[in-house]
C-alpha cells in the first residue's frame, strides 16, 4: 500500500501547509499564555464591533433616496403629510442628532422602529431569525457533514472514479447559480412530482400540533435545506481533499501501518485528524457567513426568514431594519470567528505550552 | 500520535445529526406525500377555502398605518368607506351610506347611512362609528400615515343622528370625501391604547364581506366570512392569503393546487399557464400607466430653474418630435407581449367616466418618424455629419434616457427608443438607477427622459393637482410632489375649474380637457396601460366579478367585488358534476419517498455496523 504515500502530480499543496509554515504576524507569540491569548482575540473582536456599529449607521444613509418618499410611493400624500412621516422617524433631525439616537439606543439593546412595519426591530429580527438558523443551520451541518466525509474519502483514493465522480459533481454545483438550482429542483420535485410542497415554512391554516407540526417542517425544509447544502458542500469537499493530501506523506501514517492498522483505521483515527485542524477555521467563518448568504434560497422557498426581510428593507430604505439586520449578521460573523481562533489553539496542541 | 478527544466526539456528533436529519426530512417526504391525496379526500370545508398567493410583504393590517399593497388589499375586504367604487365602471356607490348629497357650494356633504348595517359581531353600525373614525385620523397625527392626505380639507364631521353623518369642507371639492377612509368599529378601537402600534392581526370586527380572522409571518393572511355583511354573506367560508416570496414558486403551487390564485404575472410566467390543465388565465385591463417623462425645464416653485435637464427640451417641437419617433404599438407587442392598452393620456380606460379616448385626429403625436423628421428639419435643428442635430448653440443633442435596475421593462424599452431617436437625429444614453435614486433625481429635475408610471385612483383630482403651479418643489427638491416637473396656466384653470363642478358630466369634460392638454404639451409620453395578469384553479372556483365588469381585474380592484363574488364549482350555475380527482401520480411519489427512506435507513445501519467493527477492532 505504499502507493498512496507518492504525491501524485496534480495534487498541488492546499491551504493548510503555508498556514503552518508562515507565522501570522497578528497572531500572539506561541509561549503566550491562554488568558492572554484570549484576551488579545476577544478585544479584536470588540473593535470589530464598535467599527460595525459605526458603519451599520453610516453606510446606509449614503444611499440616495428618501425613505418617506419611497413609502408613499404613487400614493395621495401632501408635501405637510410627508412632513409629519419624517418627523416621526427623526429624519428631519441633523444627521448627528439621529446617530447619537442610534447609539444611546443600541447600548439599551433597542434597535430603533421599522418605518415599513411600524414593529420594533428587535422584534422584526426575533421573530425571523429562528427560521434562518433553522434553515441555514440544517443546510450548513449537511453540507460540513457530506463535504468532508467525500473529501476525506476522495482524497485517500485520489485519481479513482470515486475522486473524480464526486469532485466533477460538488465542482458542477458549485458554479451553478442558487437561483437557478433553486428554480429548477422546485419545479421538479415540488411542481411536477408534488413530492414536497412549493414553499413556505408550515403548511397554511392547518391546526398541526406537536410532533405533527415537526413533520410538516421538516418536509418543508428538505427542498431549501438540499438547494443550499448542494451548493456549498462542495467548499468543504475541495478544501477536506487538499488538507488531507497533505498529511498522506507524513511519516506517522507509515508507523500507524506498520503497527499492522487497517488502512480504514489509518486513514480514520490519524491521517483525517490532523487534515481537520484547517477546515475548522474555515467551518465557522462559513457558518458565521452562511446566514447572510441564505437570501436567495429564502426568496425562492418562501422561507419567513431574515435574508428576505433585508431585502426587502433595502429597497425600501427601511433604516432602522438595515442597521438592525447588519448589525447583527456583522456580530454573528465576529462571534464565529472569535470563537475559531479559540477552538483551533484547543486542536492543535502545538499551539499550547 | 494523539489526537483530543474531543474532535472525536464532535465528528461523531456532527455525523450523527447528519444522518438523523437526513433520515427525518426523508422519511416525512415519505408520509408527507400521501397528505395531499388525504386532504382532497376531506369534506366540503376544504372547497370552500378559497387560497390565494401572497406575493408581497404584509407591513401591517392597521388600517391607519398601513401602506403597502398586500394588507391593502386585505383590508379592502375587510373595512367598508361611507361610498366605494362599484363593479360595474367604478362609479360610485353606497358603502355603509346608502345615499349621500351635497349642497350648492360643495362644502357640506350629507351622508345617509343604511339601515341594516351591521359588524362582523352583530352590533349595529351607526353613525357614531364614522365619526369616531374620522376624528381618530383627524386628531391623531400617528394614525395619518395611511389616509392622512385624505382628512385634509375636512373641517368637521358630526352625527346628527344615529343614520345621518355630515362631512363639512373648509373648501369646496366635487370629490367625495366618502370614499378611501375605512371606518371602523367604536367599541372595539376605543379600549385599545396605543392604536398607532395596533397589530389587528386577530379575530377582527368590521364590515365588509370577509374578517380578519389570523395573520402570521410564516401562516398567511386567513380570513372569515362575515355572515353580517349587509350585501349577503359569500359564498365561500375563508379565504387564506398564503405568503410566497417568488411568483414563480406561487405558480409551482398553482400547478399542484396549493393554491387558487395567483396575480401580478409578467407575461412569460402567464404563457408558461397557457396550457396547463385546470388552470384558468385571465389579462384584465388595469389602473397604471407606463410613460418616458421628457424634461420641459423644470422650474422650483418660485420659478426659478432647476436640475439639469438639457436646454433643447425646453422647445415644444423636440419633445412633440421625440414623442412622434417612439413607436409605442411595437413597444407593447414586444415588451409586453401585447398585455396592455395602447395609451395617450393619464387617466386609464378602466375609469370610463374620466378615460379621454382620443379620436384619430386627436392624436396629433402619433408614431411618425418622417414627420418627427420634418419637425425638427423645419424648426432648425440640422444634422450633423454623423447624423446627429445639433442644437441652436452648436452642440450635438445628446439625451439621457433614465430606468430602473430593478426593471426589466425598462432595459428592453430602452433598447427600442435608443435607435428609434437616433433615427430623427438625436443621441440617447441609458442610464439605470436604483428606485430611490431615480425618485431623488427627478424630483430635483436632473433628467433629460426617464421611465416613469402611477397607478391612478378612481377619482382623478390627485393625480391631475400634482401637475399644478403649486404642486411645484422647493429649491432644493424638497416639499414637492410634481409629476412632469411642468405646469402651466391653462392646465391650471382646468384642475380648478373640476376641482369645484359638481355636475358629474361638466367634471368628467373637464377632466378629460386636462388630461388631452397634457398630451399636446409632450411632458410625459404615455405609453401603456398595464394588463393585470393573473390566473385561478378553474376545477375549483370560478364566478369572479371583474371590475369594470367584464374586462377589468379580479385582484387589487377598488372595492370587493372580485373576491366577494368568488365561487366553489360546484355552486356554479350550470355547473355539470366533472368533478376532477387528482389521484394521477400520487403512486410514483409515494414509491419514491418509500425509497429515499429506505436507502437512508440503510445507510444508517450500515453506519452503525461499521462503526461497531472499528471499534472492537480499535480494542483488540
Amino acid at each position: 500500500m505504499t502507493d498512496t504515500l507518492s504525491r501524485g502530480p496534480g495534487d498541488s499543496p492546499g491551504l493548510g501547509l503555508e498556514a503552518d509554515i508562515a507565522p501570522d504576524i497578528d497572531e500572539p507569540k506561541r509561549s503566550s499564555s491562554w488568558a492572554r491569548y484570549t484576551l488579545v482575540k476577544a478585544g479584536g473582536a470588540a473593535i470589530s464591533m464598535v467599527m460595525v456599529i459605526l458603519l451599520g449607521f453610516f453606510a446606509f444613509r449614503i444611499i440616495p433616496g428618501d425613505p418617506v418618499r419611497l413609502l408613499t410611493d404613487g400614493r395621495q400624500v401632501s408635501p405637510e403629510q410627508l412632513d409629519i412621516i419624517r418627523d416621526t422617524y427623526g429624519l428631519n433631525d441633523p444627521l448627528i442628532v439621529q446617530f447619537f439616537t442610534y447609539l444611546t439606543d443600541m447600548l439599551k439593546g433597542d434597535l430603533g422602529q421599522s418605518f415599513v412595519y411600524n414593529q420594533p426591530v428587535t422584534e422584526l429580527i426575533g421573530e425571523r431569525i429562528g427560521p434562518t438558523l433553522l434553515l441555514s443551520g440544517t443546510a450548513a451541518l449537511l453540507s460540513i457533514v457530506v463535504g468532508l466525509w467525500i473529501g476525506q474519502r476522495a482524497a485517500w483514493k485520489r485519481g479513482s472514479f470515486f475522486d473524480k465522480a464526486n469532485t466533477g459533481i460538488a465542482l458542477i454545483l458549485w458554479s451553478v447559480p442558487t437561483f437557478w438550482l433553486g428554480m429548477l429542483v422546485l419545479m421538479t420535485f415540488a411542481g411536477s412530482l408534488k413530492l414536497f410542497p412549493t414553499g413556505g415554512m408550515m403548511t397554511v391554516a392547518s391546526d398541526a400540533q406537536g410532533f405533527d407540526l415537526f413533520l410538516d417542517i421538516a418536509h418543508h425544509m428538505v427542498l431549501p435545506v438540499l438547494t443550499m447544502a448542494a451548493v456549498v458542500y462542495a467548499h468543504y469537499l475541495m478544501v477536506m481533499r487538499a488538507s488531507l493530501l497533505e498529511e498522506m506523506s507524513g511519516d506517522y501514517l507509515t508507523t500507524a501501518r506498520a503497527k499492522g492498522l487497517r488502512e480504514d483505521l489509518v486513514r480514520r483515527r490519524h491521517a483525517v485528524p490532523n487534515a481537520l485542524l484547517p477546515t475548522v477555521t474555515l467551518i465557522f467563518m462559513a457558518l458565521g457567513g452562511i446566514i447572510s448568504g441564505a437570501v436567495t434560497v429564502e426568496t425562492i422557498f418562501s422561507w419567513p426568514g431574515l435574508g428576505y426581510l433585508t431585502f426587502q428593507s433595502l429597497s425600501q430604505q427601511d433604516y432602522p431594519v438595515l442597521q438592525g439586520t447588519f448589525v447583527v449578521f456583522s456580530a454573528i460573523v465576529i462571534v464565529m470567528n472569535f470563537f475559531a481562533d479559540l477552538l483551533y489553539r484547543v486542536l492543535d496542541p502545538r499551539l499550547r505550552k | 500520535m494523539s489526537y483530543p478527544k474531543s474532535l472525536k466526539r464532535l465528528t461523531a456528533l456532527g455525523v450523527a445529526a447528519g444522518v438523523f436529519l437526513f433520515s427525518a426530512t426523508a422519511a416525512t417526504a415519505a408520509t408527507a406525500v400521501v397528505t395531499p391525496s388525504a386532504a382532497q379526500a376531506k369534506t366540503s370545508s376544504a372547497d370552500k377555502t378559497f387560497k390565494v398567493a401572497l406575493l408581497n410583504d404584509v407591513d401591517t393590517l392597521n388600517p391607519f398605518t398601513n401602506v403597502l399593497a398586500a394588507g391593502a388589499n386585505a383590508l379592502a375586504l375587510s373595512y367598508e368607506p361611507l361610498v366605494e367604487n362599484g363593479q360595474k365602471s367604478n362609479e360610485l356607490t353606497g358603502a355603509i351610506a346608502d345615499s349621500w348629497e351635497v349642497n350648492e357650494d360643495g362644502t357640506v356633504w350629507t351622508f345617509k347611512l343604511g339601515t341594516d348595517r351591521k359588524w362582523s359581531d352583530g352590533k349595529p353600525l351607526t353613525s357614531d362609528d364614522v365619526v369616531y373614525t374620522f376624528d381618530l385620523i383627524m386628531k391623531n397625527p400617528d394614525l395619518q400615515k395611511s389616509k392622512g392626505a385624505l382628512v385634509e380639507g375636512l373641517s368637521s364631521v358630526e352625527a346628527p343622528d344615529a343614520e345621518t353623518v355630515k362631512i363639512t369642507l373648509s373648501e369646496p371639492q366635487a370629490a367625495n370625501p366618502g370614499v378611501q377612509i375605512p371606518i371602523v368599529p367604536k367599541h372595539v378601537w376605543e379600549k385599545i391604547d396605543d392604536k398607532a402600534a395596533f397589530a389587528n392581526d386577530k379575530d377582527a370586527v368590521s364590515s365588509g364581506p370577509y374578517t380578519i380572522e389570523t395573520y402570521g409571518k410564516s401562516s398567511g393572511i386567513t380570513m372569515a366570512t362575515n355572515p353580517n355583511y349587509w350585501r349577503g354573506a359569500a359564498k365561500i367560508d375563508k379565504i387564506v392569503f398564503v405568503p410566497y416570496k417568488s411568483t414563480d414558486a406561487a405558480i409551482q403551487a398553482l400547478r399542484t393546487g396549493e393554491v387558487d390564485f395567483v396575480p401580478d404575472m409578467t407575461s412569460a410566467q402567464f404563457g408558461s399557464l397557457e396550457n396547463e390543465p385546470n388552470v384558468e388565465t385571465y389579462s384584465g385591463k388595469n389602473r397604471r400607466y407606463q410613460a418616458v417623462a421628457i424634461n420641459p425645464g423644470a422650474k422650483d416653485k418660485n420659478d426659478q430653474p432647476m436640475g439639469d435637464g438639457n436646454p433643447v427640451l425646453q422647445d415644444l417641437v423636440v419633445r412633440q418630435a421625440i414623442v412622434r419617433a417612439i413607436d409605442k404599438s411595437t413597444l407593447l407587442d414586444k415588451v409586453l407581449g401585447g398585455h396592455g392598452t395602447l395609451a395617450a393620456g393619464e387617466i386609464p380606460s378602466v375609469y370610463p367616466d374620466f378615460y379621454w379616448k382620443p379620436t384619430d385626429s386627436e392624436l396629433t403625436l402619433s408614431f411618425d418618424p418622417a414627420a418627427a423628421n420634418k419637425m425638427l428639419d423645419d424648426a432648425g435643428y440640422a444634422k450633423g455629419a454623423d447624423g446627429i442635430r445639433v442644437d441652436k448653440t452648436g452642440k450635438p443633442i445628446k439625451l439621457r434616457l433614465m430606468g430602473r435596475s430593478e426593471s426589466a421593462a425598462h432595459a428592453s424599452m430602452a433598447e427600442f427608443i435608443k435607435p428609434w431617436l437616433k433615427d430623427i437625429g438625436i443621441d440617447v444614453t441609458v442610464e439605470t438607477k436604483a428606485s430611490g435614486q431615480v425618485n431623488e433625481e427627478s424630483e430635483q429635475g436632473k433628467y433629460d427622459m426617464y421611465f416613469t408610471g402611477w397607478g391612478i385612483e378612481p377619482d382623478p383630482d390627485f393625480q391631475l393637482s400634482i401637475n399644478t403651479c403649486a404642486s411645484r418643489p422647493n429649491a432644493d427638491g424638497s416639499a414637492g410632489l410634481n409629476e412632469s416637473n411642468w405646469c402651466d396656466p391653462e392646465f391650471d384653470k382646468l384642475y380648478a375649474a373640476q376641482h369645484v363642478e359638481l355636475d358629474p358630466e361638466k367634471r368628467s369634460e373637464l377632466v378629460k380637457e386636462a388630461d388631452k392638454f397634457k398630451y399636446t404639451q409632450a411632458v410625459n409620453n404615455v405609453i401603456w396601460y398595464y394588463d393585470s395578469l393573473e390566473a385561478y384553479r378553474s376545477d375549483r372556483f370560478g364566478g369572479f366579478e371583474k371590475q369594470p365588469d367584464g374586462v377589468g381585474p379580479i385582484y387589487g380592484q377598488n372595492g370587493p367585488w372580485g373576491f366577494y363574488s368568488v365561487t366553489p364549482v360546484s355552486e356554479l350555475e350550470g355547473a355539470n358534476s366533472e368533478s376532477t380527482s387528482q389521484n394521477s401520480g400520487s403512486s410514483l411519489p409515494i414509491g419514491l419517498g418509500v425509497g429515499i427512506g429506505a436507502v437512508v435507513l440503510i445507510g444508517a445501519v450500515v453506519a452503525v455496523i461499521m462503526r461497531r467493527r472499528s471499534s472492537s477492532d480499535d480494542r483488540a
